[in-house]
């Protein structure tokens, strides 16, 4: 019996060995959480919306400093709720060879206003109607104004001949966007269109068998979602270049201003004075992380590079707890989510506030828990990410009086009349100014962008906002010792 | 056999009953998971009547049924797949691996249980049972990534993760079949013991049987009902998926779809693969105990 098993088990591991894989010029890029939906219309998650960048062309993008640019088409206002746009010349076709026409754009948004379960239909409830007066116009007519509503037409245009059909975008997309998609098994297949380079990516969960599939060729590309161990590690390896950037996404705490103690601003002030923001960015976070004051970054247009960061301060803070008439030691439970990362800032926040008076208490929830209770308002304090803000509206959204869950993001149920005024003036300076001084949220950090990848890979770094956009310029370069990684690749 | 398949069927309706009404008992909203939260009132209003979220639970149940009956599933909230499609290609992804597994468990757990069974209380009874202790006792987020280290990134033998070859299979069956195995070495030495001591062996090796014949025909048939027991409760555990384990290989299982499920609240999905790992528990069950009465006879449904 045991020679019998034995032989089985030497089969089949001959059987599976002896397979190399076929596809050696294919650039691997290993994430950490793959796209749920390639429709743009339905699609939220950041994974989703950095490969429909790729695969889709919207009408407006951003520049740099997040201004709304044109990128399908430029535009001008008619009057206040009437809008033109005049697609580009030189558009690309779409990947099934047919031209992009301004039929396309009007049948884009026209299914999009249609459809009942889309999570984006709310932002174009104003739309009234669309007209497409020729192959290369479209007129938006809106019910109110909006002198924003360029910057909301980042939804990629789709063929008008696969909506009436009903195509399935959402695992079967086609744009007209630089990369095609190729397939989706177990691996993401996108080829670019000018040289025909294949890229897959594949969703490996766990930050450290990404580093191991990097080390291994398995993974030529990496990027972010790394403990900040296992990115000091991949700097001490020759056969891996890393590349960092400073990150837009802005980390904060939030708090529960209905609760009787936090509604007190010293207490606030309290817990931001009690946090080394300092110290967590030196010791645990990636290079290029910054300290930050609002949700928008200071190289936004709307950013506020004059927001005084509050400095650790434990003495500080303690004596703002006194004042406030709180009893020491200060109990707060602080909900967050089962990621390692997550937990680890936790308590390091939790050491960081004893020294205060704040006896914090660590509530480590499953995502979907957790983020229904931050939803509901069911928390103290908890702590989040915003990824992908481009336009200042969201602080009304995050911040006014009338956007309390599930209507809007207001999470901490802050109610400020004052605010209130400055948002609707659209006076962002005095906005964020209002918010970094009664503290609704503490902020914490923009964190660093950060890719690794091998040796041989070129023209690829990381965005500030975490985009994988240098997909359309990444290249391999033909090296020796390329090919034997290749040879040893599944 | 009547009453097994009734009790059959009876659990597989509780099953169905209590993932139904968790689902809709605990907080949370799928129309609020589908359109985010900036949409307005009516929007939400108009998509819970359109899914038939407005119907009282008894109606909701019914007409959950009456798909069900069709095959029909339902779809993903979030990627819009047919759930149908999701079950069919996860689940035998997890019964793959469940199946190779158990096979390296086996082949490693049983023989090693009889050879320590045999040198009782010797130095090879001390080593096997400080080398299974150790293994039953590392972790799968821990076996995993050492493996991974030892023959993908050091000996460069296999894949670290993936499905794309048939090679990405044996690191991921390992890791569980080094943990089965060890519960498997100690419950068959534990066994065979028992069984060696009886006095049919003694009759057996009396009469002059070989020592081969003794154990393998006598003493392992007679010790294999404790150990079916084990590899029955094991397997539903495996093709319930191993969630840890698939999620460090990248194996596309049952396991994590359900758990990434619970975590975006894709209700549908969490309760298509609740009730399919029910499914795998009740048959494996039934399964190990049409074995039982294949092994003993004295073993009768219904008696």
């Amino acid at each position: 019996m045991l020679k019998k098993s034995l032989l089985m088990m030497c089969v089949l591991l001959l059987a599976a060995c002896g397979k190399p894989s076929p596809e050696v010029s294919e650039i691997h890029f290993a994430i950490a959480q793959a796209p749920l939906n390639l429709d743009p219309r339905y699609a939220t998650d950041a994974a989703s919306e950095r490969v429909n960048r790729l695969i889709y062309q919207p009408l407006v993008d951003f520049d740099a400093a997040s201004n709304p640019a044109p990128a399908l088409a430029s535009w001008h206002a008619v009057h206040d709720r009437e809008y033109r746009f005049v697609l580009n010349k030189n558009r690309a076709l779409f990947h099934h060879q047919t031209q992009l026409t301004a039929q396309d754009v009007k049948a884009t948004y026209d299914s999009l206003m249609r459809l009942k379960d889309s999570p984006h239909v709310a932002e174009f409830a104003n739309i009234s109607t669309i007209n497409a007066p020729d192959e290369n116009t479209v007129e938006f007519h809106l019910k109110q104004a909006d002198k924003h509503f360029p910057a909301k037409l980042i939804i990629g245009i789709l063929p008008k001949g696969l909506i009436e059909k009903e195509h399935d975008f959402s695992h079967n997309p086609v744009g007209n966007g630089p990369l095609k998609f190729v397939g989706w098994q177990n691996k993401l297949t996108l080829e670019r269109i000018s040289d025909k380079q294949r890229i897959a990516l594949q969703e490996v969960k766990d930050p450290t068998v990404r580093v191991l599939k990097l080390m291994r060729g398995e993974a030529d590309l990496i990027q972010g979602d790394l403990p900040p161990e296992l990115v000091k590690y991949l700097e001490t390896k020759p056969e891996i270049s890393l590349k960092t950037s400073i990150g837009a996404n802005f980390s904060y705490l939030g708090l529960n201003m209905q609760d009787p103690v936090l509604r007190n601003l010293k207490v606030r002030q309290a817990i931001a004075y009690a946090i080394d923001r300092q110290a967590i960015i030196e010791k645990v976070m990636v290079r290029n992380t910054r300290v930050a004051g609002a949700i928008l970054p200071p190289e936004h247009w709307a950013g506020n590079a004059n927001l005084t960061p509050y400095d650790y301060n434990p003495g500080h803070a303690r004596q703002l707890l006194q004042e406030a008439g709180v009893k020491l030691p200060f109990k707060l439970v602080y909900k967050t989510s089962t990621d390692a990362q997550r937990v680890r800032f936790a308590t390091i926040l939790q050491a960081q506030m004893r020294p205060a008076g704040i006896d914090l208490e660590i509530s480590s929830l499953d995502w979907g828990t957790f983020f229904e209770d931050v939803k509901q308002g069911n928390f103290q304090l908890f702590g989040l990410t915003w990824v992908g803000i481009k336009t200042p509206e969201i602080y009304a959204k995050a911040f006014g009086s009338h956007n309390f869950p599930p209507n809007g993001f207001n999470r901490g149920r802050y109610t400020d009349v004052e605010l209130d005024k400055l948002l609707t003036k659209e006076d962002w300076p005095a906005a964020t100014q209002r918010i970094h001084a009664q503290l609704p949220y503490i902020p914490l950090w923009y964190e660093g962008q950060f890719a690794a990848m091998k040796k041989n890979i070129s023209n690829y770094s990381p965005k500030p906002d975490g985009n994988w956009d240098d997909l359309t310029t990444i290249a391999r370069l033909a090296t020796k010792s390329s090919a034997t990684i290749s040879n040893h690749a599944y | 056999m009547f009453r097994r398949t009734a009790g059959f069927f009876t659990v597989i309706f509780g099953v169905l009953l209590l993932t139904f009404l968790l689902i809709h008992l605990v907080p949370g909203d799928p129309v609020e998971v589908m359109l985010g939260e900036s949409a307005s009132t009516a929007d939400r209003e108009q998509l819970r009547t359109d899914l038939g979220l407005n119907q009282p639970l008894v109606q909701q149940f019914g007409h959950y049924l009456g798909k069900l009956a069709h095959g029909d599933l339902g779809q993903s909230i979030h990627t819009k797949t047919p759930i149908i499609e999701l079950i069919k290609t996860r689940y035998p992804a997890t019964v793959k691996l469940a199946v190779l597994s158990l096979i390296i468990g086996l082949a490693i757990g049983i023989p090693l249980g009889i050879y320590a069974a045999l040198k009782a209380n010797h130095w090879q009874d001390f080593l096997v049972t400080i080398v299974s202790v150790r293994f039953s006792a590392m972790p799968a987020f821990w076996l995993g990534p050492m493996l991974m280290l030892v023959f993908a990134v050091w000996l460069g033998w296999l894949p670290v993760s993936g499905m794309e070859s048939h090679a990405s299979i044996i690191l991921p069956a390992l890791t569980l079949g080094f943990g089965l195995s060890a519960i498997l070495t100690r419950m068959t030495r534990t066994s065979m013991l028992e069984v060696l001591n009886e006095d049919f062996i003694r009759t057996a090796r009396a009469k002059g049987l070989s020592e081969n014949i003794v154990i393998f025909r006598h003493a392992l048939r007679a010790a294999l009902l404790p150990i079916i027991t084990v590899v029955g409760l094991q397997m539903g555990s495996l093709l319930a998926g191993t969630v840890i384990t698939e999620t460090i290989f990248s194996w596309d299982g049952i396991g994590r779809l359900l758990v990434e499920s619970i975590e975006k609240r894709d209700y549908p999905v969490t309760q298509a693969c609740v009730l399919v790992v029910a499914l795998s528990y009740v048959v494996v069950n039934f399964l190990t105990d049409l074995l039982y009465s294949k092994l003993d006879p004295r073993v009768r449904f219904g008696a």
